[in-house]
């Protein structure tokens, strides 16, 4: 994640390409032939009951999965056979925030910082800027579940990446901290680059989406622009079992 | 050069979480003085008893230690994110592994400060061979066990297998260091065996990392 | 299919031949008397332990360069037969060592080779079935099974080195210290068991094949 300008962000060429994406796990199919384009620029939400496939999706375009068939590229890369490629690119952002508890927020970062070949920046700018300023000392278990989810955010900010993957970004939130969350995709968009959020709160991801991917049962059942989308269709969809 | 960054980071992060709880080295530090103590009382403190009743402890140790080297990832659910950082994973082999051998170095010497007062070694007069034995233990000891550790992290029941996947692979380092150790308190050199822990050494961390890249690999 | 049974009923004939010459036409041993018949058991069966290990790394190499699935059920079922079969050697090995050699354990080289061998296989076997994943229990195994297989010589050494004992190997090269009908029984046995093990290896395989399409199911 050392480049921050993604590659030049033709109409052309989909930040996001998915064909028939596919993975199962022993007999159930997580995802099932999903093919979409996510164009560079803007934020597509992934939208979907428990269990349709949404975190399975966001963790194959991450390349924290191997798909059993079909393919994906970001930016051109394919996530298996350019795996390290499209990880340079990548912040992913899973719903558990992951952080080291007995390390400090500052610890925490500097470590990912020196991961991602940025060793020598002051952490203080990425703390202030996710609402942290002033806790970098404190160890990060006295730290409540929102403030470990913005430690996380912080995390996935200083990396600067071009595709920005949110799972479930607004669990424990407050209203500050969905700001927080809109201000990342937005800055990671104006650079040329994409966002793909799995949300369950459409009223919070709709401010921000471009596009609209509905989920079922692992497979694609509606792909559409958000304007296409009113949220009693969406309250449909999250009531199949 | 940010290869050495993602190992020192890896390194200094696995000896900061260490530092901060010491629980892995204080269970083993426990094991490995329960181990020789129970030996010594019941075969006896003969001075040439203690190389063998060390490096056993040495052994059984590392068996407890080397689960805990994957623990706060697997604790606190951070290991995606660590995999999915941009860079060969190889780097965080190195850097576990420097961070083990570290940890093992430390359990070394104080496990010689203890059998050389049970066992009655004279172990300053031997100091600078015993030094170099354990730079060859530890590290072949470290470079199989830093495998391991990738292994185990996505099995079930991972403290019960490990001495039963360590014991066996580690058992020419165990026995060489025996040799060698008895050989230098008796002053006299064993050239053999330094080529045989040498060897394995080397080998180990060749093969090792790129091993330890295939076993992190996404499912 | 036809021709596995045909290598099963290969296998049967031998097996029955080799039953015969070791348990009834060869003579007794000069020292060991009729105790030696173990022998014809024995050997072949560390043997095939060993060939097992071999085809064992063979495979997971080959899986891990290649990933197609039939180097993974190789694998699979060249690690469990060799679980087997290197079970038996220790068993034999200590049923013939009793009367032999007065004890039903020696700490030489062989000896504890081959049962770091038992180990390592059952480690790599345990390490796939605790595995979250089937994949990715296959690949660990894999990882296992190679590591064992580049440290076993080590191991090997290491153990001869450190203490030394057991007979001089019988079959050294050009050097048969063996009766020539004793050698026979051992020759057919050591054959016998090798195509039995091949018979076996290729019925677990289909087995191996046919579970991974049922679950593709």
């Amino acid at each position: 994640m050392s480049n921050p300008d993604p590659p030049a962000a033709s109409a052309d060429i989909p930040a996001i390409a998915a064909t028939a994406l596919t993975r199962r796990f022993g007999r159930a199919w997580a995802v099932r032939d999903l093919t979409f384009a996510v164009p560079p620029r803007s934020v597509l939400l992934v939208v979907g009951p428990n269990g349709s496939g949404k975190t399975t999706l966001l963790r194959l375009l991450a390349t924290a999965l191997r798909p059993t068939s079909g393919k994906a590229t970001v930016f051109g890369h394919d996530v298996v056979a350019h795996a390290e490629m499209v990880r340079a690119q990548v912040a992913f952002v899973s719903a558990t925030p992951g952080v080291y508890d007995s390390l400090t927020a500052r610890e925490n970062l500097q470590f990912a910082a020196a991961m991602c070949g940025r060793r020598f920046e002051p952490m203080t700018l990425w703390l202030e800027r996710v609402g942290l300023a002033g806790l970098g000392e404190h160890p990060v278990r006295t730290f409540s579940q929102g403030m470990k989810r913005r430690l996380a955010l912080a995390r996935a900010w200083l990396a600067v990446p071009s595709v920005l993957i949110l799972d479930e970004p607004y669990n424990g939130l407050d209203a500050e901290g969905v700001r927080l969350v809109h201000t990342m995709v937005t800055e990671t968009t104006q650079r040329g680059g994409c966002a793909v959020v799995a949300t369950q709160e459409w009223e919070r991801g709709r401010r921000i989406a471009d596009g609209v991917l509905v989920l079922s049962g692992g497979r694609l059942a509606d792909h559409a622009p958000a304007a296409h989308f009113a949220a009693h269709i969406l309250t449909m969809a999250g009531s199949h079992p | 050069m940010t290869t050495i960054d993602r190992v020192a980071a890896v390194t200094s992060k696995e000896l900061l979480l260490e530092w901060r709880g010491r629980q892995t080295a204080t269970a083993m530090g426990m094991v490995a003085l329960l181990v020789i103590l129970f030996l010594g009382v019941v075969l006896g403190s003969e001075p040439a008893r203690a190389p063998a009743v060390l490096w056993v402890a040495m052994g059984f140790a590392t068996v407890l230690g080397i689960p805990r080297l994957t623990q706060a990832e697997v604790e606190q659910q951070a290991l995606e994110t660590l995999l999915l950082y941009p860079g060969s994973r190889e780097h965080i082999y190195w850097g576990k592994f420097l961070a083990l051998v570290v940890m093992l170095t430390a359990l070394l010497a104080f496990l010689w400060a203890l059998v050389g007062v049970l066992f009655n070694i004279p172990i300053w007069t031997h100091l600078p061979a015993l030094i170099g034995i354990g730079v060859l233990g530890v590290i072949g000891l470290a470079a199989i066990g830093t495998l391991l550790a990738g292994v185990v992290l996505h099995v079930r029941a991972r403290e019960l297998l490990m001495p039963l996947l360590l014991l066996p692979l580690a058992l020419p380092v165990v026995l060489g260091c025996v040799r060698l150790t008895e050989a230098a308190l008796a002053g006299r050199g064993e050239g053999m065996w330094l080529v045989v822990l040498g060897v394995f050494g080397l080998t180990a961390l060749l093969v090792c990392p790129i091993l330890f890249e295939v076993v992190m690999e996404e499912p | 299919m036809r021709g596995q049974t045909f290598l099963g009923a290969i296998a049967l004939g031998l097996l029955a031949a080799g039953a015969y010459v070791g348990l009834v036409a060869s003579p007794p041993d000069a020292f060991q008397g009729e105790y030696v018949r173990i022998m014809y058991a024995h050997v072949p069966n560390a043997w095939v332990a060993y060939v097992a290990f071999a085809i064992t790394c063979v495979a997971s190499a080959l899986y891990l360069a290649k990933r197609t699935p039939v180097y993974d059920y190789i694998a699979h079922s060249a690690t469990e037969l060799g679980v087997v079969f290197t079970g038996l050697a220790l068993v034999t090995g200590s049923i013939w060592g009793r009367p032999v050699w007065g004890t039903w354990w020696t700490w030489d080289a062989r000896l504890v080779t081959t049962a770091v061998l038992f180990f390592i296989y059952l480690g790599a076997l345990l390490v796939r079935g605790l595995a979250d994943d089937p994949r990715r229990g296959a690949r660990l195994a894999a990882v296992v099974s190679i590591v064992g297989f580049l440290d076993v010589p080590v191991i090997h050494y290491s153990v001869v080195w450190f203490r030394t004992l057991h007979q001089p190997a019988s079959l050294t090269r050009g050097d048969i210290k063996i009766a020539p009908p004793m050698l026979a029984a051992l020759l057919l046995g050591l054959l016998a068991f090798t195509v039995l093990f091949a018979y076996l290896l290729t019925l677990r395989i289909r087995l191996a094949r046919a579970e991974d399409a049922g679950e593709a199911a």
